[in-house]
């Protein structure tokens, strides 16, 4: 058997039992069904330890993306895949051509890191768009696919306008994060958000979150980091286009392509009606119109 | 897992990193883009669809639902005259649960599981509808096939005649639905081409159907429906035209043009809408102003079938290129390009 070897050292908890309700004790929520959940990324926080990344990769079993250097800053895992649920971006601002700012704003200065992650948007298109029910919205208001009902149609993959969902190659199925639906139904706080050192990443009721958010983005810009804003709550860049809320949202300090997300995303289902309505308008016309020509006397 | 595995599952084309790393950020790296980019990685990700496989399939569902559609027109307008035409309608229309169907299992990435798609009826996803609409399509043209077939057999039993007229409308409602769901799949989703122009994509998509079942139909028949299924072909590849001017018009002004100007935008502009429409118009013009030539008909028909089928694998090829490249996607997701009006769709 493939086991790393600390693992057989701790095969076994060394606790008798689980600690009830431990989101309680780490994040200070408890986590009950038929509540919204989600995450608050704080990039002014982020030091790009990769602790969320790593912590994904262990709790949910992912293998490696890329063993390698990409010559991109420090990140070395590129994008979120199959088996890559948190990806720490790295943008490093200062110094361009050849040349040192001398100057540097409030707060990351110039490095920007930012741990990305399935924004679990309340109208999710990857749901929207699977065709099987395998996506499917759970208790805690989060989206999950279902790994035995999926059979890897792929359509979720372009319905997703942030690029996060993508087929695996080892399984023939869709995968995202799950916002840890395991850990939740067992009272726990989701890996990455347990072992952010700097609570870069906050697990919380939705609503509780986005309350800390604006307070966040206000203390920022009393402290002179005018640049801040959120990316994903109510009514700001990222909850566009119907998409609704997003359930993981950020705290950013540059525009949203920096952190390659897009400015306005949009809702794909809302395409549907007017692209059928039109086209079948269109065979319906030229069906009557065949019609009229077959039934001409020439 | 053994490390053999872990490094084949890297990117497969890593992509070209910037000379410095502080130009990942750094704008004006791209003429149509003046934004910054993430090293110039993609924005989305490309659908997983095997363009051949499945443009095969929106080519052939779609000439299936069209020459069903035109079949049960041409018999309404014709009855006994239109005989041939209906029958080669039938012949045509198994092309979508044979082959099609077919097509569409071996594009899963987990096959043995396609009858997963019969769980749901999702009224959001097109793939649901399609699903939907290619099942009942099937089972009404398998029907008016076998009945039709069974009663050359035993042309006394007058219900199979029955059976196989009666199962002609909902094919043909069901045929039209093919031609045009399609284009409603790829146009929900997030790949900035196709959701670009989800209307004048899903008239071409439909046209083009109609052009290729008029085409198919008319091809060897002799007859005066043949000649009249001609002017239909000429009347859908117009129609097809004009929703590819409209098309293009509405790339320009969203930004997603740069994404046809790669090798498979010359094969839509020069192969789809150079020799697969305009070439077969003034083939069925030039027929058509001789009292039908057979072979100038017969000609423009195999243009307008391959343009059909080139339609679709361009579109879906240059549509992975426009998710593909972050200056496009990053281009079209700008609030200016954002619906003027919310939805009344699907409120949650």
């Amino acid at each position: 058997m493939d086991m790393p070897a600390r693992a057989a050292e701790e095969s076994a908890s060394r606790l008798d039992r689980m600690i009830p309700n431990e989101s309680e004790l780490t994040a200070g929520v408890r986590v009950e069904p038929g509540k919204s959940y989600g995450f608050f990324t704080d990039t002014t926080l982020c030091i790009g330890c990769k602790a969320c990344e790593v912590a994904c990769k262990e709790w949910n079993n992912l293998p490696a993306d890329n063993i390698g250097l990409t010559g991109q800053s420090y990140d070395n895992t590129g994008a979120l895949s199959a088996n890559t649920w948190r990806h720490v971006n790295f943008i490093e601002k200062a110094g361009t051509c050849g040349l040192r700012e001398n100057t540097q704003s409030p707060f990351q200065s110039g490095w920007l890191m930012m741990s990305d992650v399935c924004k679990h948007c309340h109208n999710a298109p990857c749901l929207e768009a699977c065709p099987t029910g395998a996506l499917f919205r759970t208790e805690f208001d989060t989206v999950v696919v279902q790994q035995d009902i999926c059979n890897g149609c792929g359509y979720c993959v372009p319905a997703c306008p942030f690029g996060v969902v993508d087929l695996s190659e080892l399984d023939g199925k869709a995968h995202k994060c799950t916002l840890c639906y395991d850990r939740l139904k067992g009272g726990l706080e989701p890996a990455c958000a347990k072992s952010c050192p700097t609570d870069s990443i906050q697990f919380g009721e939705l609503e509780d979150l986005q309350g800390r958010a604006e307070k966040r983005v206000a203390q920022l810009h009393e402290l002179g980091a005018s640049n801040a804003y959120l990316y994903g709550a109510p009514g700001s860049p990222g909850a566009t286009g119907d998409l609704g809320h997003l359930n993981a949202f950020f705290l950013l300090t540059d525009r949203p392509e920096t952190y390659n997300l897009p400015a306005a995303p949009t809702r794909a289902a809302n395409r549907v009606a007017p692209s059928l309505g039109t086209g079948l308008a269109a065979v319906a016309g030229l069906a009557l119109a065949a019609f009229a020509l077959l039934s001409g006397r020439d | 897992m053994s490390e053999r595995l872990a490094t084949e599952l890297g990117p497969k084309q890593p992509p070209v990193p910037p000379p410095t790393a502080s130009q990942a950020s750094a704008p004006g790296r791209s003429r149509h883009w003046e934004g910054p980019t993430y090293y110039g990685r993609p924005q989305v990700k490309a659908a997983p669809f095997n363009n051949w496989v499945v443009g095969g399939y929106i080519f052939l569902g779609g000439l299936a639902g069209a020459a069903a559609l035109l079949a049960a027109v041409a018999d309404r307008a014709r009855g006994p005259e239109a005989a041939p035409t209906v029958r080669r309608g039938r012949a045509l229309s198994m092309l979508a649960p044979t082959l099609g169907a077919g097509l569409l299992i071996y594009d899963l990435h987990t096959p043995r599981r396609f009858y997963n798609m019969l769980r749901v009826a999702k009224p959001t996803s097109p793939m649901s509808i399609g699903t939907w609409i290619l099942m009942s399509f099937s089972g009404f043209s398998i029907l008016g096939a076998a009945a039709a077939a069974a009663s050359r057999w035993l042309p006394r039993l007058s219900f199979l005649r029955r059976t196989a007229k009666a199962a002609q409308l909902p094919a043909a409602v069901t045929g039209a639905g093919m031609t045009t769901y399609t284009a409603a799949l790829l146009s929900a989703t997030s790949t900035p081409l196709w959701a670009a122009a989800p209307r004048s994509m899903a008239v071409r998509f439909g046209s083009s159907s109609l052009a290729a079942g008029a085409a198919a139909l008319s091809m060897g028949d002799t007859g005066r429906v043949g000649r009249t299924l001609d002017k239909v072909a000429l009347l859908a590849l117009a129609a097809d035209l004009a929703a590819t001017c409209v098309s293009h018009n509405t790339y320009r002004r969203t930004g997603v043009a740069p994404a046809l100007e790669g090798d498979w935008g010359k094969v839509e502009k020069l192969g789809v809408t150079g020799l697969g429409t305009l070439l077969p118009m003034g083939l069925y013009a030039a027929s058509l102003a001789r009292g039908r030539s057979p072979a100038l008909s017969t000609l423009a028909g195999i243009a307008t079938l391959a343009g059909s089928a080139m339609l679709r694998v361009s579109t879906m090829a240059a549509g992975d290129e426009s998710a593909n490249r972050p200056d496009v996607s990053f281009r079209f997701n700008q609030p200016q390009n954002l619906p003027k009006r919310p939805s009344r769709w699907f409120r949650r």
